[in-house]
């Protein structure tokens, strides 16, 4: 009984936080509580727009949760997205316009996979062969990231009618990823649990899933049973950031139709948070990256109420993560 | 031009320097904290908001040091007390410091104050080329100046030094001699933070002279990384974070003259340039890590 | 050296000191008396309590009872800086430095008086003048990780030294990691020391040292004081022996049955190996073995002496700098681990805690890892038929195997070794490469792996095994070699020689090799 109460605490904790902070900040936190939930929860097409919100935090949540289960930290969703979004973009505009959907999307998927794979076999190889941290360089890489969709959509990739706004030309209508009914939720959303399903699978069920367990687990016992670590974190890595590519790809195919230099941006490290408040677990995840797709929608309707910018509710999501970690081992976790 | 780069590289590496001096300090007593990032930020947007109000820069200048060093003891009491993993935690607390600083510091975008001002050192500053680039900048480049000789003298000179650095090395040794590691590790975290919080400060209130949501463009992450490439050595972290500045003075250089460069190829340069640096002294055979971090980056049992 | 009336001071006296941990009682009721300039020599087989009693003599334990007196005046000693404060210093045998700094920042540490600067000139001259005093040469400016072990422990020793209250040193199994050249010059500084008026205690299960130096020596067993004698009185090797094991005579070997070898190809061939450590220096270098099937090698040797490296070397888990190692005539000297799991090597090693053992994954898991078959269905492992052929296995039951579903995190030491045998046994290895396997277990289970061992060997398994307890390898070995000096000596047919002389080659090698 007393552990409940404990963990009740603990759950509440960061929402306590926040209501103190927004308190601070001249606003009522029941309120603003209540317009959120409303927001988000209060009828089908706020769910829906949760739904869309948090796809791509499940596939970069995923990208962080394969490479961990390898012993690595990942934190290049970020990046891996917008390259994965930018190779989707690039190959789609130029190479697939009038090519049907049944070959149009599958293809431009593989793209994104092998864009957001590119971005993170480099960390994984320079870790292999120049014992460079991943963390570290996966962060530098976001940034590499970022720039070079900033370069392509103001040169190269840059739509010639969009009067100097830094967009790509529209992707062919019959390449968008189709949606349920008149929502705008998109077959994307069922990928994204589907990916979750089946990394939990390989994860769970399978004996490369089992290697892999061994190698996050102890990779020096994983070397003494025989297990090939380095090309398992390799590949982990490669999975890894051909899920957030994919993310990328759906960001472009199913929501926005064109690239811009901010798609994407941030997604990544809610992916991360995501990813670490599941510990890394697949199924977890799915949850996780709801919940913070309900804030993240939540924000929008906290600004137009409360008038507190959307940019706030990455506090909530912080002090959420904070405690998360700040229970961690602790409890039995991972 | 060239008297213009070198000048505007220790302009543009100054904040860097602050928080990877900071950063060199923590490592060595076996803490990582890409908080630092998150400490800078805070740093910079309590400084400036603080000098907007008060009108005064010194006081924004204490206010911006001592929001880095909060921020630092998030990330001192998840990853020493609650041994939370590291990297973990320094990412989140990036998060929670862009949240808050993009919340607090919308009224403060656009906002004029009046900040630290480059001070020419007489008779120094008018030798040539040595004078401008050295001798005509704000009051803490000078202070980073200072700094790099005394906490190297300190890390290698002074009982509480060695203290540290055997605390990044062997806790237990530390602990057997009858001293607290967790002491120890707070303070160097600390210090950590308020190094970053003062480099924010410069970047707001001495360098820029504005605020702007999420202005330290991943700093304090290259600051982070530049401690490794400086294998833990103050005075080499300030060959890495000038070179950093060096590749954004290079930068504003060509754009000035109208280079038919795109810019964002000349943005993406000094995040190359930490990769490559990182790239060439992580191959050395014999790494110098403390042995703590070692355990962090390779996983004292993996990532969980 | 004149006998003056300072040098017969009592520096120590303890009194009817004990310490319990739980149930079990590590010392019993035990006297013991320091004078100023005197040797005192503590003897005892591995876990008769000659640590603990020391670790309370430095303030690390607190007493459970009994009393101490340092120059007859009553002394607590925890915790360890008081003792050091109180004149007590101490030179471990897993030395208390940090590899990255220097030495003189290492000795700078240990020294408790307060002050901000480090006064690095000062400090050379002082450890300078103690180095030539007790001639124990070291840079003050060198790397503690660039010094071998002898060096280091000489820092260890000026840490106490430069400590000016210190008056009573104790070591703990100093020559342990010495070349005999250094343990001359080790012998001659604490004559030295003696003759300075410093009182020494000196932990050691070596009887020819005892004998060289000491003034007085006690004898441990089973954690109660079993014998004292000094030099005015008899001191001969073969008395301090039987007070040590407690008999006259060495235990016998059990009972081995002759295999009778079949199979003329070797399990394990071995030709001039050469092996590097982790900082690229040479380590071993042109070793010969050769091991057949159903043939059980003894590994006897100091530790540190290149066991841990050489297994995985032969393992597949470090690079062979030169040489060749085949496996059931198969050269696998570039191959992985995997190659050699095929081949049927199964390793064990010295460490389980923390290389065997994955935090999260049940027993049952650790047991497919290696050992037990991996048995499929579809993607997946088939864990249902794992967890049959778990429950039926004979090892899982002798071994006292703790429950399929336990996660390996949650057991003890002990539980943790068993369960690592059991599953390298499983499956009747061609070669088993295995490190102290006995270290952590009690002496049933002791007893019970030692004849799994056997069993093994009589179902044709060749086992390489290194272990620091002669005894244990007097009775099982067929053939012992020993490492020392980077070589590789033997092997030695057990029947032949005793462990004198082993322990003499383990220390010096052997000329005629």
């Amino acid at each position: 009984m007393r552990r409940f109460w404990i963990g009740l605490a603990f759950v509440l904790s960061p929402f306590v936080l926040f209501a103190l902070f927004l308190l601070s900040q001249g606003a009522n936190p029941l309120e603003s509580y209540q317009a959120m939930l409303r927001s988000a929860f209060g009828d089908w097409y706020g769910i829906g727009e949760v739904a869309i919100k948090s796809t791509p935090f499940l596939l970069t949540a995923l990208a962080v949760a394969i490479p961990a289960r390898a012993g690595l930290i990942n934190v290049g969703g970020e990046g891996q997205l917008m390259i994965g979004a930018l190779l989707t973009t690039w190959v789609g505009v130029f190479y697939l316009q009038g090519v049907p959907a049944w070959v149009g999307v599958p293809v431009l998927i593989l793209m994104g996979a092998l864009g957001g794979a590119i971005w993170g076999i480099v960390p994984a190889l320079l870790r292999q062969y120049a014992r460079m941290n991943e963390t570290i360089t996966t962060l530098l890489l976001n940034y590499v990231a970022f720039f070079t969709v900033g370069y392509f959509v103001h040169g190269p990739l840059k739509d010639p009618e969009s009067f100097n706004w830094p967009f790509s030309p529209k992707l062919d209508e019959a390449l968008r990823l189709p949606t349920f009914g008149s929502t705008r939720v998109h077959i994307g959303f069922v990928l994204a649990i589907v990916a979750a399903l089946v990394v939990w699978f390989v994860i769970f069920r399978t004996r490369v899933g089992f290697r892999l367990r061994v190698i996050g687990g102890n990779a020096i016992a994983a070397l003494q049973a025989g297990i090939k670590v380095n090309r398992m974190q390799l590949l982990a890595m490669v999975f890894g950031g051909a899920v957030a590519g994919i993310a990328g790809m759906i960001e472009i195919a199913g929501i926005e139709g064109h690239l811009r230099p901010m798609t994407g941006f941030g997604y990544g490290y809610i992916g991360f948070l995501a990813a670490w408040m599941a510990w890394n677990h697949p199924l977890w995840t799915i949850g996780t990256a709801f919940l913070l797709g309900a804030i993240s929608v939540a924000g929008n309707a906290l600004e137009m109420t409360s008038g507190l910018p959307s940019s706030s509710v990455s506090i909530l999501m912080a002090f959420i993560l904070l405690t998360v970690l700040a229970v961690g081992r602790g409890s039995k976790a991972s | 031009m060239i008297v213009e780069i070198l000048t505007g590289a220790i302009r543009a590496g100054t904040s860097v320097l602050f928080a990877s001096l900071g950063e060199v300090v923590a490592q060595r007593a076996g803490v990582i904290n890409l908080g630092t990032e998150g400490s800078m930020l805070g740093g910079a947007f309590v400084a400036f908001a603080v000098t907007y109000q008060t009108g005064s820069p010194w006081i924004g200048l204490l206010a911006g040091g001592l929001a880095g060093l909060l921020f630092a003891l998030i990330h001192a009491f998840l990853v020493i007390q609650r041994r939370a993993n590291q990297l973990a935690v320094g990412l989140t607390i990036i998060f929670l410091a862009q949240g808050l600083t993009a919340f607090m510091g919308q009224d403060y975008v656009d906002k004029q104050i009046n900040g630290l001002n480059p001070i020419a050192i007489p008779v120094l500053s008018d030798i040539p080329f040595i004078g401008p680039v050295f001798f005509n900048h704000d009051i803490l480049t000078y202070l980073v100046f200072l700094l790099v000789p005394l906490i190297w003298w300190f890390l290698f000179y002074s009982k509480p030094g060695v203290l540290l650095r055997a605390t990044g090395e062997r806790e237990e040794v530390v602990f057997s001699l009858g001293k607290s590691p967790t002491l120890i590790r707070y303070l160097a975290v600390s210090f950590g933070g308020l190094m970053a919080g003062l480099g924010g400060a410069q970047l707001s209130i001495a360098f820029t002279h504005t605020w702007v949501e999420n202005m330290t463009q991943g700093r304090g992450i290259i600051a982070v990384a530049l401690v490794i490439f400086a294998a833990w050595l103050p005075t080499r972290a300030m060959l890495g974070a000038y070179l950093f500045g060096g590749a954004q003075a290079l930068q504003l250089a060509l754009q000035g003259r109208g280079l038919e460069v795109s810019p964002f190829l000349l943005f993406m340069l000094p995040y190359l340039l930490t990769l490559v640096v990182l790239f060439i002294v992580e191959r050395r055979k014999v790494s110098s890590m403390p042995e703590s971090l070692r355990k962090v980056f390779e996983g004292e049992r993996g990532g969980g | 050296m004149g006998e003056t009336a300072l040098q017969r001071e009592t520096l120590l006296r303890a009194s009817k000191l004990i310490k319990r941990f739980g149930d079990f009682t590590a010392i019993d009721e035990v006297n013991l008396v320091l004078q100023r300039g005197e040797i005192h020599a503590i003897l005892g087989e591995n876990g008769a309590g000659k640590s603990t009693l020391m670790k309370m003599l430095y303030g690390v334990y607190v007493p459970d009872g009994g009393a101490l007196e340092m120059q007859g005046k009553p002394v607590t000693l925890h915790p360890p800086s008081r003792a050091r404060s109180q004149g007590v210093g101490m030179v471990f045998q897993d030395f208390r430095l940090v590899p990255a700094l220097t030495v003189l920042e290492n000795i700078a540490l240990s020294i408790d008086r307060a002050g901000f600067l480090l006064n690095k000139t000062k400090l050379a001259q002082q450890i300078a003048d103690i180095s030539e005093r007790y001639g124990i040469a070291v840079n003050p400016h060198a790397y503690v990780w660039e010094l071998d072990l002898g060096q280091q422990q000489r820092v260890e020793i000026l840490k106490a030294l430069v400590q000016g209250e210190t008056k009573l040193i104790i070591f703990d199994e100093p020559t342990s990691v010495l070349t005999p050249h250094e343990v001359d010059a080790f012998l001659a500084m604490l004559q030295r020391l003696r003759a300075d008026g410093y009182g020494v205690l000196l932990i050691t299960h070596k009887i020819r040292e005892v004998l060289a130096c000491a003034d007085t020596v006690t004898v441990l067993r089973n954690g109660k004081l079993v014998y004292r004698t000094s030099r005015d009185q008899e001191m001969t090797e073969e008395m301090l022996v039987s007070q040590m094991i407690g008999s006259a005579e060495l235990p016998r070997a059990p009972e081995r049955n002759q295999v009778v070898l079949v199979d003329e190809v070797a399990a394990l061939e071995v030709e001039q190996l050469s092996i590097n450590n982790d900082h690229d220096v040479t380590l071993l270098t042109g070793l010969n073995l050769t091991i057949r099937p159903g043939e059980l090698v003894g590994v006897a040797g100091i530790s540190g002496n290149g066991q841990k490296e050489l297994l995985e070397t032969l393992y597949g888990l470090r690079k062979v700098k030169s040489g060749s190692i085949r496996v059931a005539g198969a050269d696998v000297t570039a191959g992985s681990v995997a190659t050699r799991m095929e081949r049927g090597v199964v390793y064990v090693t010295e460490d389980p805690i923390h290389e065997s053992v994955v935090p999260g994954l049940s027993i049952l898991e650790h047991m497919v890892l290696s050992g037990m078959e991996m048995s499929k269905k579809g993607l997946d492992v088939d864990w249902s038929d794992v967890r049959q052929r778990f429950d039926s296995l004979d090892v899982v039951r002798t071994l006292r195997v703790a429950q399929a579903d336990r996660l390996v995190e949650t057991l003890s030491g002990g539980n943790v070794q068993r369960m690592v045998l059991a599953r390298a046994i499983t499956r009747v290895p061609k070669l088993l490469l295995i490190a102290y396997p006995s270290r952590g277990l009690d002496i049933a289970t002791t007893r019970a792996t030692q004849k799994l061992l056997l069993g093994l060997r009589e179902m044709g398994t060749a086992i390489l095994l290194i272990s620091e307890d002669l005894t244990e390898l007097f009775e099982i070995s067929d053939r012992i070699v020993v490492l020392s000096n980077h070589s590789l000596y033997g092997p030695y047919d057990p029947a032949d020689t005793d462990p004198y002389q082993m322990g003499h080659i383990m220390l010096e090698g052997d000329e005629q090799a």
